[in-house]
């Protein structure tokens, strides 16, 4: 009983090594041994965590590492500190905000219907697919100059390349969704007569939704990835404009403090998606369960 | 007059390379108002298609199918199916999916709640009206699929091999479970299953079919009195039944296995 | 799938030979069709000068510019340069990648170390850190493979570490009673296991690594296909930028179908190794 839980939390836990290990019969470890054991996950990371943080800051204290280059953990917090209480900050998170947002939502918007219609009608998609295959292999950095050629150095081009780069792993896993409906499931609704738009809203979208969270979870990464060429390539405003500006005028502190504020803002970005797919994905069932 | 008929049904089809193949051959059959009919045969001889075909799901090449003596239309509201497992939809509760049929006719959701309970409680699933079907068994599952069939009232009942997925033990006690709630609502029940006890156990004819092409080969009378306990099943005329079945089904069973052989081979070489 | 349309399939009947290729090569036809369904009016319209061609120029001037550019030899350099720095770049990441997801994947502890910063980076917009790399390492060739490294690095282990995961239980059983040793389980079930997955990653990984090259020219370069086209946007010589996004287009498909193939073989033995 006990091995079997043990492989089961190994495997919980994620290694193989574990669980391949052949069974040993092992003295219980107690009290305090036993209770480090139980969270070594989250302890150990945490561990190495905090002894990177430290040796950073001791080392730029100590002067092995040259704080131009690396700075450290509380001159970062200090200049953070300094920059938040500026407008300007301010007004560089409203900018790229509403170039992030405006982009991600008009892009979801389009992707997901053109997913649906690519992958229910087959002639849809041959029609399209040559298009988007080619543009979805070019880097979208690639159109940037053309983008900014026709619609101008404002926040319209950054929210035009935003925008490329959520809509086709939108469009690309609906179409996926749609695909792998079960059509065994389509047949059930319509056996009970069901129409073809009730199809459409009781059978195929409940099932394509999982998969349109996933794609608009990928979205949000190239979206900002996306935001930040832009102004790095034109911009006056705006955090990757910020980020660029403190690289040029060599302020490494808030450079890095720039970097970690939009990396903290993509995460929570990711998060709020992924509590989206547990919520609209819970009715999945488990995997492993028949 | 017989509540459902089909008359002389073809069905044949294009494949890929372009040969034509012939699942259904001049399959006719009569089946009387509340009658429990199964049809048993190898794989692939086209029963499923058959059950589709009665349903209305898909267009025979030839021949008609009559209930009550006017040809079926498209729109199957007097005929319900019940699928073979995890048929319902996972993102929708039980009660949802139960009221599914009566949703797709336009019955206001309330009303259809409503409607959907005494149905419940007859399969034996009340209190799991807001549960996943995740968080169901095998056997409730299919207790549901049933209660899905039956609460839109229809005419004919079909079911293709509904409890093919279940372990042995689930499997006889939903067959008693099926009698049970069938003798209460006398549907006319078309059946379809591979196992020859159990369609012996449930019905009152018999029918089998051959290998592809289907055709008719026998159609034989249960005579078995009603009710009928899962202890029949060990009693003299049962097996007797099942034995004169079973010497039908042999050779057509031996037929596709050899068929199934060659296609392998022949791909494989 | 005559069920998924809601249609019934209809009876026999004889259709005309037109109707016959249509249906036998559809995709290929309606691909064909959609690809001129754009290049055409895109045609006309500058033609007519509905849109001025410096903002786009046309289908027949960059084929133009295609050739001229050929012809010059300079296309080719660009090539070179990009081709070198993302082959640096991604080999590196392929080696390293797949070194660190097989270890956190097979390690207990290396894996609750790995996993959280793994995560992390790669959610994580590398972008926003391009301008400490510059600090770090000034521009030229170190940095763009270093950015492409970083591009295709996460990709790789990530899924590496999936591939080890999906060990199935019961191959580890068969190992078991056969009594063999750890190594022996990691050489001749974990790896070969592991491997489509190591595909998915190295796929993808290979197509970030192509945004990466060009992220890393459009910052830093005076060579490459990124900066080609940079350049001719700069100087509006709009034919030359569509040359240079055709070309990246077509080392993206080149490179996903390659590694698709590739995928693909995997997956059918992997397929038939559950039947």
């Amino acid at each position: 009983m006990g091995r079997a839980v043990r492989r089961a939390r190994a495997r919980a836990r994620g290694s193989i090594r574990a669980v391949a290990a052949p069974a040993r019969a092992r003295p219980r470890p107690t009290g305090l041994r036993a209770a480090y054991a139980a969270r070594e996950s989250t302890l150990l990371p945490l561990a190495t965590f905090v002894a990177l943080l430290a040796g950073w800051e001791l080392g730029a204290q100590t002067g092995a590492l040259e704080t131009f280059f690396f700075s450290s953990p509380t001159r970062i917090i200090a200049a953070g500190w300094q920059e938040i209480q500026l407008p300007r900050f301010w007004n560089d998170v409203s900018v790229s905000g509403q170039e992030f947002l405006v982009g991600y939502l008009a892009a979801i918007a389009i992707a997901v219907p053109f997913g649906v219609v690519t992958g229910w009608y087959r002639s849809a998609h041959d029609f399209f697919d040559p298009w988007l295959s080619a543009f979805n292999a070019t880097p979208r950095l690639a159109l940037l100059p053309l983008v900014v050629l026709w619609v101008g150095l404002g926040m319209e081009s950054k929210i035009v390349i935003v925008f490329l780069g959520v809509f086709f792993p939108v469009v690309i896993n609906t179409f996926h969704g749609v695909r792998t409906v079960d059509a065994n499931l389509v047949e059930v609704a319509r056996s009970f007569g069901a129409s073809g738009r009730r199809r459409l809203l009781t059978v195929v979208l409940p099932s394509v939704v999982p998969f349109a969270l996933v794609g608009m979870r990928i979205g949000v990464g190239r979206a900002v990835g996306g935001v930040l060429v832009g102004e790095f390539y034109t911009s006056n405003a705006g955090l990757g404009n910020l980020v660029f500006r403190a690289g040029q005028t060599l302020q490494t502190d808030r450079l890095l403090f720039g970097a970690l504020f939009i990396t903290g803002l993509a995460l929570l970005g990711f998060r709020a998606i992924g509590s989206l797919e547990r919520r609209f994905g819970a009715w999945r069932p488990r995997v492993g369960s028949a | 007059m017989a509540e459902l008929e089909a008359r002389d049904i073809e069905m044949e089809y294009e494949r890929r390379d372009g040969t034509r193949v012939s699942a259904l051959e001049g399959v006719t059959l009569a089946i009387e108002k509340s009658e429990f009919v199964s049809i048993v045969g190898p794989s692939g001889c086209g029963k499923t298609t058959l059950l589709k075909i009665v349903n209305g799901l898909i267009t025979p090449t030839g021949g008609t199918i009559l209930l009550q003596g006017r040809p079926i239309s498209q729109n199957s509201r007097d005929r319900a199916m019940v699928f073979q497992d995890s048929s319902l939809f996972p993102w929708f509760s039980v009660a949802r999916n139960v009221a599914y049929g009566l949703e797709c006719q336009g019955v206001p959701a309330k009303e259809a709640r409503r409607r959907v309970q005494p149905y419940l409680e007859m399969v034996g699933l009340a209190g799991f009206e807001q549960h996943y079907p995740y968080e169901l068994s095998g056997g409730m599952q299919q207790r549901a699929n049933l209660a899905r069939a039956l609460v839109v009232d229809p005419q004919v009942l079909l079911m293709d091999e509904p409890f093919a997925s279940l372990d042995a033990q689930t499997r006889e006690m939903m067959q008693a479970e099926l009698l049970d709630i069938w003798s209460q609502s006398k549907k006319t029940v078309l059946f379809i299953t591979h196992q020859i006890n159990e369609a012996i156990y449930l019905s009152d004819r018999v029918v089998v079919m051959s290998a592809r092409p289907g055709r008719i080969l026998a159609d034989l009378r249960i005579d078995i009195p009603r009710p009928r306990t899962l202890a029949v099943k060990r009693g003299d005329a049962f097996r007797a039944q099942e034995d004169r079945v079973w010497q039908l089904i042999e050779q057509q069973a031996r037929l596709t296995m050899k068929a199934t052989q060659l296609r392998t081979e022949g791909a494989a070489g | 799938m005559a069920v998924l349309n809601g249609r019934a399939p209809r009876g026999p009947s004889r259709p005309g030979p037109l109707r016959r290729w249509y249906r036998a090569n559809r995709r290929l036809a309606l691909g064909v069709a959609g690809i001129f369904s754009v290049l055409v009016p895109w045609e006309l319209l500058v033609r007519t000068r509905l849109v001025k061609a410096i903002l786009t120029s046309s289908p027949t001037e960059v084929a133009a510019t295609f050739v001229t550019e050929f012809q010059r030899g300079s296309l080719w350099t660009d090539v070179r340069a990009t081709l070198a720095v993302w082959v640096v770049g991604f080999v590196l990441a392929a080696i390293f990648g797949i070194l660190i997801g097989l270890a956190a994947g097979w390690f207990r502890r290396a894996s609750y170390v790995a996993n959280p910063w793994l995560n992390v980076l790669y959610a994580a917009p590398e972008l926003a850190f391009v301008p400490i790399f510059i600090l770090w390492f000034g521009i030229g060739f170190g940095f763009k493979v270093f950015i492409v490294f970083l591009a295709a690095l996460f990709f790789i282990s990530i899924n590496t570490i999936a591939g080890v995961h999906a060990t199935e239980e019961r191959f580890l059983a068969v190992a078991h009673t056969f009594g063999a040793s750890r190594l022996t389980i990691f050489r001749t079930i974990v790896l070969p296991g592991s491997v489509p997955y190591i595909m998915t990653g190295l796929r993808q990984g290979a197509s970030r690594a192509v945004v990466g090259v060009v992220a890393a020219e459009f910052i830093s370069s005076n060579e490459g296909l990124g900066f080609l086209i940079i350049l001719s946007g700069q100087t509006l010589n709009t034919s030359r930028v569509m040359v240079g996004i055709v070309m990246l287009a077509a080392f993206g498909i080149f490179t996903g179908e390659v590694f698709r193939r590739i995928e693909q073989r995997f997956e059918v033995w992997r397929r038939e190794a559950n039947t």
